[in-house]
């Protein structure tokens, strides 16, 4: 097995330079991207969400986008379109945005559902059909949609079974008062991440996410993965537990995770740390809580009371 | 094996056991055998996690509500069984006790199934200990108290791991552990069985007994045997010739092993023949006087004339239950030793209880025969009185060429004795011996046995001398009994079974009496073609089986009185007396030794090799065990076990160290994040804590296995651990 140690470790030094003392944050968002999966940030504005996105992008010698989700978005803008070309007297198919490697959603939660609905049709099959045509997309491919949690009025929140696309949900949140000034005291002319040079190729990407599979979970480790599974669906406080996708990509997340931190094999702990990341965006909350409680939170809060339920297999 | 799983097993086995009892003590329907054997399967299969039986299980798998419903109707049917099927109490009870186990095997998840499990086994073994006394009950009642103690161990060690999950999860949950099955306390569980077996042993031999076995009596039926009864009609042993169930064993104390060769045992006389079947016309019989305790004697029984006798011949009798009341014993018995409320005699000496016994009864006499006095050897005449007349020269429709035959072959011979052994040689020698002779379905089976188709068996013989010595005037009578061939070298002791049956003559002499005569030749079919080495074991086996009857079976409140009495003269002859008792338990594996030693040196090479063979495939099996430790098989697969297992423990017993430490590590925390808490709160043991961790995590769930410096590393790091927490 080629060491997967160093590049991981050169991508992470890399991303935090611009993303100050959010380690954890940075790690997340490689499980992400090595388990294949695609990434849900929703915070308020202005904590680096966009940064993220866009340093990850720089640091992989990859191809990156960016899509603004507004009401007036069409799905043509996102996948792109057929044009008549005159000279050649047939229709061209010109790509849209979505054909990089990093693609970021910015404000998902803006547009209609039927532009939203094509975007995530796309990360589930990696792959559009236009006019009868299928194109492949580029690989590696992740989404990082964000979302602001703070404003409702004209938006359109996701529903539940396309949430469950996402790996995981990601907060951000405000930095330290220490890193935040750190922020500060650096030169405002250029974007941080312009600086940042590439340290893995699209390659190196698609072979680290291929170790992701030969990571080892003992057999009483997926059995502790699923009585968590399990007591989401037993709890009286979800109304709609976790489904056998929300199982998967667990299971896909808890490998990276390992893989990113060096080991081969996976340990209770990486479950119990993933759990609310990956599973709080795909329960429902029952209604006998109120509507304002239903929040990000909150069902982060009963995942975590649920997996300290558990009992961990010695 | 996870201690949940093993739980499973063993109670599993702990049923299987029971099952096995009731199957082979009590008569049971054939499904209901099927059903419960399929359920065990079944069971036993789900434990070993075999798939496609475990889809098919959870495709029938019913509600609660049904499984009552079906319990209520199993209680309804034992009734209609204990009413009007079966009738009888006990048979109905223990078929509805096989209904209950098998519902309880298809629905075994919550603990206290379990329970209900282990409550069903023990009623079954006891029902199964109340219908038999066999031996094969021993290994049975080894086997369900082995596993007994292995379940009640597993038991509590997964109640332990399953109280605090339950609470937590507010809910019945499923058995969890994940404790492992240790080779430690693979060896303690089957230490403490063998301990609580040694103790069972104790309490068997000291603790008073109350009663014999309520539910034998009259249970278990009697051996039916042929040639016993007032009359017997001619051709009635034939059938019962090649029955090989054992009838009784007979030890001679006062014999050695080469002194041993035909052995009769005399049972009937019969004086009246009528053409085709023999009557005893003298069976009226007289209780025997009780001399001592215990102690029956005959005492001029025999006949009014002072008998010159043998030496005086012992012997210990193991009689199995028969259907008749006739007691054996070598002739002629003088006396009988045995626990009897009386015993019965009959003119011919033929010995009788007042009904016959429905359990075994061991029993000794003594026996002298009588021996031809020198008065016999020469020719006198003889006047016999009227109930000789009467009785022993009682002849059917007189047959002329019977008495012809009679005659040619006794003219030459002057005196009595000379004339009875002429016609013995005569038909021992003229005559061959067969069992397929017909039934006596002729006119006169005698004369078509002497003149035209010349085989029979022993009763053909016997008759055809009693008549023809009666036809030339010589008193006679005819004599069933057993004739013992075959002798168990192991248990030094005969083996008299039911194809031994046997009919013989005894002539009476004017001077000596009574003398037994045998005209039947040797039978020369007797051995059955089986081979040397199952014989042997099935010799071995079978003195085992005598020893098992008189110690345990027969083993009663007055041998314990024995003890008792014996313990308080003094404990020397206690010793002796275990001592006793332990040699004679062994001495058949003493004897096997010794014969097989024999056997080396005398070049007996195949039969050496055998017995050779079987220790070495049974070192070797132990050996395998202590090798490949089959406990371990089921984490074998993702690991290298024994590693594994090693630093498991070792992380166990660091929790617990830490525990009394007051760290304790809550059921839900991972190893990892509790190596944070070790440092917040302990900061000092943080390094050892996380070293082991480190391994233990690499081991048990990164399927690495360790290298023996790296669990000695472990090791020492605990060992510095625990200094430092007394510290």
């Amino acid at each position: 097995m080629m060491n997967s140690t160093q590049p991981i470790r050169a991508i992470h030094e890399n991303i935090s330079r611009v993303i100050k003392g959010k380690p954890q944050v940075i790690e997340l968002t490689l499980v992400a991207l090595l388990a294949r999966g695609h990434l849900l940030l929703e915070d308020v504005p202005g904590v680096g969400k966009t940064t993220l996105a866009h340093s990850l992008a720089r640091s992989l010698d990859c191809s990156f986008k960016r899509i603004q989700f507004t009401s007036d978005l069409l799905p043509s803008d996102i996948v792109g379109v057929s044009i008549f070309n005159r000279q050649k007297q047939a229709f061209e198919f010109m790509p849209g945005p979505i054909f990089a490697n990093i693609v970021l959603a910015d404000e998902i939660n803006r547009t209609t559902p039927k532009t939203q609905s094509s975007l995530l049709e796309a990360m589930s099959e990696a792959q559009i059909s236009v006019d009868n045509q299928t194109y492949p997309l580029n690989q590696p491919f992740m989404v990082i949609a964000t979302q602001n949690p703070a404003e409702y009025h004209g938006t359109f929140p996701l529903p539940e079974s396309q949430l469950d696309r996402f790996l995981m949900r990601l907060r951000i949140g405000y930095p330290s008062p220490d890193e935040e000034k750190k922020v500060l005291d650096r030169p405002q002319s250029l974007h941080p991440a312009e600086d940042l040079q590439p340290v893995l190729a699209a390659q190196d990407v698609l072979d680290l996410q291929a170790q992701v599979d030969k990571v080892f979970m003992e057999e009483s480790l997926t059995e502790y993965l699923l009585s968590i599974v399990q007591a989401t669906r037993q709890s009286e406080l979800v109304s709609l537990g976790v489904s056998t996708r929300g199982a998967l990509a667990l299971s896909r997340a808890v490998k990276a995770l390992a893989l990113v931190r060096g080991r081969n094999y996976c340990l209770p702990d990486d479950i119990k740390e993933l759990a609310p990341t990956v599973l709080s965006h795909r329960i429902m909350v029952a209604r006998t809580q109120s509507l304002r409680q239903r929040s990000f939170e909150q069902a982060e809060r009963i995942i975590q009371d649920l997996v300290e339920s558990v009992p961990v297999p010695v | 094996m996870p201690c949940d799983q093993a739980l499973r097993l063993t109670s599993i086995v702990l049923a299987s056991a029971s099952f096995v009892g009731l199957v082979l003590g009590a008569s049971l329907p054939g499904w209901l055998i099927f059903l419960t054997a399929s359920a065990l399967l079944v069971a036993l299969s789900r434990t070993g996690n075999v798939t496609a039986i475990t889809s098919v299980v959870r495709l029938v798998t019913l509600s609660p509500t049904t499984w009552n419903v079906l319990v209520l109707s199993g209680f309804l049917g034992f009734w209609i069984d204990s009413l009007w099927i079966s009738g009888d109490l006990l048979t109905s009870g223990i078929h509805f006790l096989l209904v209950l186990m098998i519902i309880k095997l298809f629905n075994l998840q919550h603990r206290r199934d379990y329970v209900h499990l282990f409550a069903i086994s023990l009623v079954a073994i006891l029902a199964a200990a109340s219908l038999t006394s066999e031996l094969w009950y021993f290994p049975i009642f080894l086997a369900y108290m082995l596993a007994g103690v292995w379940t009640l161990l597993l038991f509590q060690l997964t109640k332990d791991a399953a109280v605090p999950s339950a609470a937590m999860r507010r809910e019945p949950e499923p058995l969890e552990s994940n404790r492992d099955v240790t080779p430690k306390m693979f060896w303690m569980a089957n230490g403490l069985a063998a301990a609580t077996f040694g103790l069972t042993l104790v309490i068997f031999f000291v603790i008073p007994r109350v009663s014999a076995g309520f539910y034998q009596k009259g249970y278990g039926e009697n051996i039916r045997t042929s040639g016993f009864s007032n009359t017997v009609d001619l051709g009635s042993i034939g059938p019962i010739k090649r029955d090989r169930s054992v009838v009784m064993r007979v030890e001679l104390p006062d014999r050695q092993a080469h002194e041993v060769g035909r052995f009769y045992l005399r049972g009937l006389a019969f004086d009246r023949y009528d053409g085709r079947s023999w009557a005893n016309q003298l069976s009226h019989r007289r209780s025997l006087s009780e001399d001592s305790p215990e102690t029956f004697t005959l005492r001029g029984s025999q006949s009014h004339k002072p008998p010159h006798h043998g030496p005086a011949l012992r012997q210990h009798i193991q009689l199995e239950p028969l259907d008749t009341p006739v007691l054996f014993a070598a002739p002629f018995a003088e006396s009988i030793n045995g626990r009897f409320p009386a015993i019965q005699a009959d003119v011919t000496g033929a010995l009788y209880l007042p009904f016959p016994s429905s359990t075994r009864i061991e029993y000794s006499a003594v026996s002298r025969s009588n021996t031809v006095a020198p008065a016999d050897l020469q020719p006198r005449p003889a006047a016999y009185p009227e109930l000789f007349i009467r009785h022993f020269l009682q002849m059917p429709v007189q047959s002329e060429r019977i008495a012809a035959l009679a005659r040619d072959v006794a003219e030459s011979k002057q005196t009595i004795y000379e004339k009875a052994v002429a016609i013995q040689d005569h038909l021992s020698s003229h005559y061959r011996y067969s069992l397929d002779a017909p039934l006596a379905a002729q006119a006169h089976p005698l004369e078509e046995f002497l003149f035209d188709r010349k085989t029979g068996y022993c009763e053909h013989y016997a008759t055809a001398m009693v008549v023809m010595l009666r036809a030339i005037g010589i008193p006679a009578r005819l004599v069933t009994g057993f004739l013992a061939t075959e002798w168990n070298e192991y248990g030094n002791y005969y083996v008299v079974r039911q194809q031994d049956a046997h009919a013989w003559v005894e002539v009476h002499l004017p001077h000596s009496g009574w003398v037994m005569m045998d005209p039947t030749p040797a039978d020369g079919d007797s051995a059955v073609g089986t081979l040397p080495a199952w014989h042997t074991v099935q010799s071995m086996l079978d003195s085992v089986r005598l020893r098992w009857n008189r110690f345990f079976v027969q083993y009663s409140a007055t041998d314990q009185l024995a003890v008792m009495r014996d313990l308080q003269t003094g404990s020397a002859s206690v010793r002796l007396r275990t001592l006793d008792s332990l040699a004679a338990l062994l001495r058949p594996l003493t004897a096997a030794f010794e014969t097989g030693i024999d056997s080396m040196t005398s070049g007996d090479l195949p039969h050496v090799v055998k017995v050779v063979g079987i220790l070495l495939a049974g070192c070797g099996v132990v050996a395998w065990l202590v090798w490949a430790r089959p406990w371990n098989w089921p984490r074998r697969s993702t690991g290298a076990a024994g590693d594994e297992q090693a630093i498991v423990q070792l992380y166990r017993r660091m929790l617990r160290q830490l525990e009394r430490r007051g760290i304790h590590k809550p059921a839900a925390m991972p190893p990892l994040q509790f190596i944070r808490i070790i440092q917040a709160q302990w900061s000092t043991a943080g390094t050892a804590v996380a070293s082991i961790t480190e391994l233990y995590c690499r081991a048990r769930f990164g399927g690495v296995p360790l290298t023996r410096e790296e669990l000695h590393r472990a090791q020492e790091t605990f060992h510095q651990l625990t200094s430092l927490s007394r510290s």
